[in-house]
């Protein structure tokens, strides 16, 4: 039992999130606050942090629950297409300028449009009575595709500033973050979290196959479900709490799984927790390189999660998942 | 020499099953295993010994017919209980998960909320994997893979083990130990074993065994009444013999057919 590894990355973990709440474009000791910084503490980067620690946590933890379902290393919570689903009709909302729910209008819609879209492939993933990793994986990247497609052609034929809003979102944006959207994002992944880890012990039986799951006292496709439905509420919730970040999915549980080992009753609130602390940091990062500008957090993801990715490729066996 | 024994565990009553839009696999298949029963079940490829397996073990369901465990029909039972009584384990081909031996073993508890008697490092030191107990699964070689998987079978406690073909690609040395490995769990814990296998010499050494041709039984008893040339030719369609040597035991002959 790696146990030492384990408490060290939750220190780890830990001490950069705490470290990344009191730095930005002013360091503030939270220690002796004043009014300002009490101000700025509360309204703006307490909410944008919690925003981003659910999101990174609902990626990291889908992405290995994700990995273990479909058998493939390179599954990420948007492979099944449901986070594109979400970007269109929130895009759609987006361009549309027609704020009909205010602040609520682009997880709403990102909402719908993901959950929609989960029971469409899992529609196309359905047969002779349970879900089949190959064919959800495989409707998943079809459908991406597609939606992608409408959404290039939604932003290209949009006026000016609906679309910068758009693209923006879609690189994952956490500057609308605040306390409004806290509360349901927060019961969407605890809920998610909360399925995934109680099924652990199914997924890592699913992981050696289906066959040994059933010979272990497992029901094969409830199991399945319940896994794909924990996978849905997290990315949904994810996409419309602040559009879509890349790489977290895929690369956390990578790098936990090379940390502390594939037991999923481990892997999958590790990866939740480096999720949150990656997350936060690539937020930081995004608000310190150009200020007053700000880069989305999924361009910084990607930059940052892109080569660690390519160097982890080299260094271990990443395809023995 | 076939084994007295008191107690039915598991009974095939006129079984069919097709796979879904294929022709008609295994029809009325009629079989019973009884207490401490080790049966080897034998057939040419496609013959059916690993769907036999599968319908024993409820991951497929028959189109007609019923099985039945301990008396009860097998569905009726709750998977976690069900895992308690019956353990299947699949042929494993190229198995590569991303788990440590200790870990794959560790899984044979996951149907018990209390843990049975036996740990995973004793399952693990019994089919001798002790100094590789932290290694990675991928990086075993196919005996030792096996014989992983042998020990998350053992610490899973199940009194009757459907194995499909748990000898395929072992060194002989691995065979061996693995036949008397369950032997002894036989013998001592009264449990039942049906294996799928490919070595008749191997299946010459069972008490009983089960020759299978197209989903049917073609013979079922002790392999000296059951292995005839007449009944090899028509489950392997060649033609092949079971002689006695010198010392007494019997072997199969390949006659002149390379």
């Amino acid at each position: 039992m790696p146990k030492i590894k384990i408490s060290i990355l939750i220190l780890i973990s830990v001490i950069i999130l705490l470290v990344s709440l009191c730095l930005g474009p002013r360091v503030i000791n939270p220690l002796s606050l004043d009014d300002l910084e009490k101000e700025i503490m509360l309204s703006i980067r307490l909410p944008r942090f919690i925003v981003a620690v659910l999101m990174g946590m609902a990626l990291g933890a889908s992405g290995a629950v994700l990995q273990g379902i479909l058998r493939n290393p390179l599954a990420d919570p948007y492979i099944l297409g449901i986070s594109s689903g979400a970007s269109l009709t929130a895009a759609f909302g987006l361009i549309s300028g027609y704020y009909f729910l205010g602040k609520f209008t682009i997880p709403l819609t990102a909402f719908i449009g993901a959950s929609v879209v989960s029971i469409i492939v899992s529609a196309f993933g359905w047969k002779r009575g349970g879900l089949w990793p190959e064919r959800l994986l495989l409707a998943g990247v079809g459908l991406s595709f597609l939606f992608q497609a409408v959404l290039m052609l939604l932003i290209s034929t949009s006026p000016d500033e609906g679309m910068r809003r758009a693209v923006l979102w879609i690189f994952g944006d956490l500057s609308i973050a605040d306390w409004s959207l806290i509360p349901y994002g927060f019961v969407l992944v605890i809920l998610g979290l909360g399925i995934s880890i109680s099924r652990s012990k199914a997924l890592n039986a699913l992981v050696l196959g289906d066959e040994f799951a059933h010979s272990l006292g497992f029901s094969v496709y409830k199991e399945r479900v319940l896994l794909f439905l924990s996978v849905v509420l997290m990315t949904a919730a994810s996409v419309s709490l602040g559009g879509i970040i890349g790489f977290i999915g895929l690369l956390m549980p990578h790098i936990v799984r090379f940390s502390i080992g594939a037991d999923n009753r481990f892997l999958i609130p590790a990866s939740a927790l480096c999720g949150g602390a990656f997350l936060c940091v690539a937020d930081l990062i995004g608000k310190l390189i150009m200020p007053p500008a700000e880069i989305p957090s999924g361009i910084i993801t990607a930059i940052i999660g892109s080569p660690y990715f390519l160097y982890l490729l080299r260094r271990k066996d990443v395809l023995n998942l | 020499m076939s084994s007295t024994y008191n107690h039915t565990i598991l009974q095939l009553d006129n079984v069919t099953f097709q796979y879904p839009g294929d022709k008609t696999f295994i029809t009325h298949l009629t079989f019973s295993v009884g207490n401490a029963e080790f049966i080897g079940l034998l057939g040419a490829n496609g013959s059916g010994k690993s769907t036999i397996l599968k319908l024993a073990s409820g991951i497929l369901k028959p189109s007609e017919g019923s099985v039945s465990l301990w008396g009860k029909p097998l569905h009726s039972y709750k998977n976690k209980d069900r895992a308690k009584l019956l353990c299947y384990l699949p042929q494993l081909l190229d198995i590569n998960v991303p788990f440590t031996v200790r870990e794959v073993v560790s899984m044979g508890l996951y149907p018990y909320d209390i843990h049975p008697e036996m740990s995973a490092d004793e399952a693990i030191e019994i089919v001798g994997l002790k100094e590789k107990s932290g290694s990675y699964i991928r990086n075993l070689s196919g005996g030792e893979k096996r014989r992983t998987f042998i020990a998350m079978t053992l610490l899973q406690g199940a009194g009757l083990l459907l194995l499909d073909e748990p000898l395929a690609n072992l060194d002989i040395k691995y065979q061996i130990e693995i036949l008397r490995l369950l032997g002894e769990l036989k013998e001592k814990k009264n449990i039942s074993i049906i294996m799928a296998l490919h070595d008749i010499n191997i299946a010459l050494q069972f008490e009983k065994v089960m020759l299978i041709k197209d989903g049917k039984v073609l013979g079922a008893g002790n392999p000296g009444a059951v292995l005839t040339k007449d009944l090899l030719k028509e489950a392997f369609d060649v033609n092949i013999a079971v002689k006695k040597h010198d010392s007494g035991g019997a072997y199969i002959s390949y006659g002149n057919n390379f």
